[in-house]
């Protein structure tokens, strides 16, 4: 294995990926789990007669966002507190960390218990909570294996699809000293058991946010398993971390992405629960006592303000991690999560994290596809991921006019401008295609030379024609002209 | 229709026999074909690299040479999308920006020219065997070609059309991404071939030359009996 | 203002962007063809099967009774939490005192050790199987989460026909801003983060039990 959870990096991606390629046991399981939603999300759309002007128009509304996101998180902002929610902005991954530790300090709090949030994966919250305050538990089922496993979630939906039930089974017995056992129904009920007790004894929730919503300054959190409304229920204390890009304008316009994003990842018609929480029990007109004192909502810049002012690149916010676009791609669904090496794998993560990490801490990741998009689409906001990598690539190779170029090695420029001096010219074009047809006849030359050596390492090597079509219709053409 | 030919760098170097059949079909279905062999390249390669300066090198020579002509076409779904792109290759410089909008307009991929354009699905071809249809990704995703083949194939005398499960599945080329990822490339295609063997077919038929050149490459090294062929060699077989 | 906040309002603001897009009018499936109360009930049902949440129409107060008695024999629990809905309340009056009651305002220790919960809905919508529970008016919020059984008491007059309707119900009793939480509830908990094999009963309630009241 190359790296270990913590040492695995986007730069060392293929690496990485060659590591996921000689794992069946992971091939088996990415196959089987993007089939399976690949399959589901079909269905379920099949059932959806005006699906297009769903896109269309979630689309539409996320443009008009972003295009003024300052007025719409401002406004979130207002009526969060209004509501009785403090809200706190952070302008980067430690500033986040930094409020939220504090938060825990100043509360005492001794156990914190969390649920699946991809943001506090990407400011890396649990690593710094346990350093100064405590190290928090994964409520999610696929999260709390990753904890335990030490792990680092491989999936958007199912963190922890790369792990058999064997596996899971093994570490159960390791790390909670349960009986023997490898079946789902029993690990998960164990898992409950061990749970419960965590939240009943929580004094801090944290979670992420899936939408905000401007117009009431509402939360709403979609999941499964029961563990998001016990984790913002239990504990009086609720941390709801949020990127500023999850907001929406109205709380009508939930409407429609209940009805892309659930089909879009998982092919449900809904998740089992969804959790919409606008400011604390206390504030309600009548006290309700049955949930958190305190509501804090932790609004997350750390790169996302850059791209909502790049106009070429700003329609990646739109995103509303759906995770359909790993499951259609097909490098993810032979490599997985893990190869990328970023908190976000798969066609998004190619995008995302180049922007938010910056392209020198993630250089191979808009190359890590072949434009085939799939991604494109899936995706229920209608993002032209291709069109954005080919952005990305062109930023690594040239420059953006703000960055030096992240990917520009002097053989490969040296490369590209020899070809372009070849190929914008017929005369050069048929001297060089000639030059190359002649070293076709060195057949070591075709396999060491780096490109055909990578080439032929598993497949055959194509073989020039002896004669060019140029050459052969000018013959003909002169025939037939007498 | 007079259709100016664009070969394609590809087609031209290493599929002749493709473009020969490429102006077969295209005559036979009432065209006037002209070749002007300043031709070169479409510039993805480059383009695809995120080298642009050196993409639009290459684009504005395309632009000069097919500048003026009536109907381009390409036996290739990537070399067209690649034309379609031009505008955007050249986003700040207004008059290529024109020039480019003007010649991506009229650049057309096989299948999409005779079927739409045309209005022509029966070329009077014979071919014998059982044939399955790779769907390439810029064609089907960047310029809608999905029926177009399969209303083409299905006037061939002969030939039985086998839907794979995989068609749209990427073959995995993707340009230098073949080499500078060879091990992802050749498993991406190695999904898409492992179908082959619960649907047996004889001939793997595309309208992209570089996604034939991958999957040849791997289904002889892997030893299999199945052929590839472009379709426009399907099209003008007798 | 915190600073982090200027700096935050001030980047997005860097540069003006050349074109704002308009946001469209919301787009809701609200207000459609009436869909008849039997095929509302029948959807709700079909759709709650596949998940394995029974539906039950009850005529009146008594059958209501006699079908929570059934369920919580079925599922052979001996204490329920209740809400203080005013149909929960009248309904769990009929029940057998083997059936240990809590209070809506009992306190955590007691609302973990019961078996069921009891609560209404004040919205569910046929066509996702989704019940809307509203904690501002009725305290449910965890009654309907921590037991492993849940009844949901749903009068007819409430069933609603599409996503839409949901939502356009809960604007119309001017619900939306104020409510500190809206659950919407479409079965019981579930997780397939093994292996991809679904488990019913993870966190949440391993089984929904719905009744259908109609004349409420």
């Amino acid at each position: 294995m190359t790296g270990t959870p913590h040492s695995r990096h986007a730069n060392a991606f293929h690496a990485q990926a060659n590591d996921a390629l000689q794992d069946a046991t992971l091939k088996k399981a990415l196959r089987n789990a993007t089939d399976l939603f690949a399959e589901r999300r079909s269905a379920a759309i099949d059932a959806v007669p005006d699906w297009e002007a769903l896109r269309d128009h979630a689309r539409k509304v996320k443009d008009a966002t972003v295009a003024r996101l300052d007025h719409y998180i401002e406004q979130f902002a207002d009526n969060a507190e209004k509501a009785g929610a403090t809200v706190h902005w952070a302008r980067d991954a430690k500033e986040a960390c930094a409020i939220v530790t504090k938060l825990a300090e100043d509360r005492g709090a001794k156990r914190l218990v969390k649920s699946k949030s991809m943001a506090t994966e990407e400011i890396h919250l649990n690593k710094a909570l346990a350093e100064r305050a405590r190290e928090p538990v994964e409520t999610d089922l696929g999260e709390w294996i990753i904890q335990l496993a030490g792990e680092t979630p491989s999936h958007i939906i199912v963190p922890a699809i790369h792990m058999t039930r064997d596996a899971i089974g093994q570490l159960f017995v390791d790390k909670l000293g349960i009986p023997p056992s490898n079946e789902p129904k029993t690990l998960a009920a164990h898992a409950r058991k061990r749970l419960r007790d965590h939240f009943a004894k929580a004094d801090l929730g944290i979670s992420g946010v899936n939408f905000g919503v401007a117009e009431t300054g509402s939360i709403l959190i979609l999941e499964n398993e029961g563990n998001v409304r016990m984790t913002t229920s239990m504990p009086k204390v609720h941390v709801a971390v949020m990127g500023i890009e999850r907001v929406i304008p109205r709380f009508a316009d939930l409407e429609v992405f209940l009805r892309l994003l659930p089909r879009s990842g998982t092919g449900q018609h809904l998740t089992t629960y969804q959790s919409i929480l606008t400011g604390t029990d206390n504030q309600a007109k009548s006290a309700m006592g049955q949930g958190p004192e305190e509501m804090h909502i932790v609004l997350l810049d750390n790169g996302r303000s850059k791209i909502a002012v790049d106009e070429k690149m700003r329609e990646t916010l739109a995103c509303i991690r759906c995770g359909a676009c790993l499951n259609a791609c097909p490098v993810y669904q032979t490599i997985g999560g893990h190869a990328y090496g970023s908190v976000y794998p798969g066609p998004i993560g190619a995008i995302l994290t180049p922007q938010l990490a910056g392209m020198h801490e993630a250089k191979p990741l808009p190359f890590a596809s072949t434009l085939c998009g799939a991604c494109k689409d899936v995706c229920p906001v209608k993002i032209d991921i291709p069109s954005l990598l080919l952005e990305l690539r062109q930023r690594a190779v040239e420059g953006d006019g703000k960055q030096a170029p992240a990917k520009r090695g002097f053989f490969e420029l040296l490369t590209w401008r020899m070809w372009s001096w070849f190929m914008r010219n017929p005369t050069r074009y048929r001297f060089a295609t000639a030059l190359a047809r002649l070293g076709q006849r060195l057949p070591l030359l075709q396999k060491t030379m780096p490109p055909m050596a990578a080439w032929h390492s598993t497949r055959e090597l194509p073989k020039l024609a002896k004669k060019s079509f140029r050459d052969t219709y000018r013959k003909a053409k002169k025939e037939s002209n007498g | 229709m007079n259709v100016a030919l664009f070969a394609t760098c590809l087609g031209d170097q290493l599929s002749p026999d493709a473009v020969h059949a490429t102006v077969t079909v295209l005559e036979r279905a009432g065209c006037n074909v002209t070749f002007d062999p300043r031709q070169t390249c479409c510039g993805q390669p480059a383009f695809n690299s995120g080298f642009w300066q050196e993409a639009r090198e290459v684009a504005r020579h395309f632009l000069d040479v097919f500048g003026d002509a009536e109907a381009i076409v390409a036996p290739s779904g990537s070399c067209t999308a690649m034309v379609h792109r031009f505008p955007d290759l050249f986003r700040d410089e207004p008059e290529m920006r024109e020039r480019a909008e003007q010649v991506a307009h009229k650049t057309f991929e096989l299948a999409t020219f005779l079927v739409r354009e045309l209005k022509v699905t029966d070329l009077g071809a014979k071919f014998a065997g059982r044939v399955g249809w790779h769907d390439a990704c810029h064609g089907l995703r960047e310029l809608g070609v999905k029926q177009e083949p399969r209303q083409l194939l299905s006037k061939v005398e002969g030939l039985e059309l086998v839907e794979m499960k995989t068609c749209e599945s990427c073959c995995g080329f993707g340009g230098t991404f073949s080499v500078k990822t060879p091990e992802i490339s050749t498993a991406m295609l190695d999904h898409k071939l492992d179908e082959l063997a619960m649907t047996p077919i004889d001939v793997l038929a595309a309208v992209d030359s570089s996604c034939l050149m991958q999957i040849r490459g791997r289904l002889e090294r892997r030893g299999s009996p199945v052929r590839t062929m472009h379709l426009a060699e399907i099209l003008a077989s007798q | 203002m915190s600073d982090a906040r200027k700096a935050i309002l001030a980047a997005l603001r860097q540069e003006p962007t050349t074109h704002v897009p308009p946001l469209p009018e919301v787009m809701t499936s609200a207000g459609g063809p009436t869909v008849p109360l039997d095929d509302r009930i029948r959807t709700l049902t079909e759709i709650l099967a596949k998940l394995g949440a029974p539906v039950d129409v009850a005529a009146d107060m008594t059958a209501v009774s006699t079908r929570i008695r059934e369920v919580l024999a079925e599922h052979g629990a001996t204490s329920l939490a209740l809400s203080d809905a005013p149909l929960v309340q009248d309904a769990a009056k009929e029940l057998p005192d083997s059936i240990e009651q809590f209070a809506h305002d009992a306190d955590r220790e007691q609302l973990l050790r019961s078996n069921a919960g009891l609560s209404t809905a004040q919205c569910a919508i046929a066509e996702t199987g989704t019940l809307v529970l509203v904690a501002k008016d009725e305290r449910h919020r965890l009654a309907t989460l921590l037991p492993d059984l849940h009844i949901a008491l749903v009068p007819a007059s409430r069933l609603v026909a599409t996503l839409g309707d949901g939502f356009a119900q809960l604007a119309s009793d001017g619900t939306s801003p104020d409510s500190p939480t809206i659950t919407f509830v479409t079965g019981p908990s579930r997780t397939a983060d093994i292996e991809l094999e679904l488990v019913v009963g993870v966190h949440g309630p391993k089984a929904l039990h719905v009744v259908i009241v109609m004349d409420a």
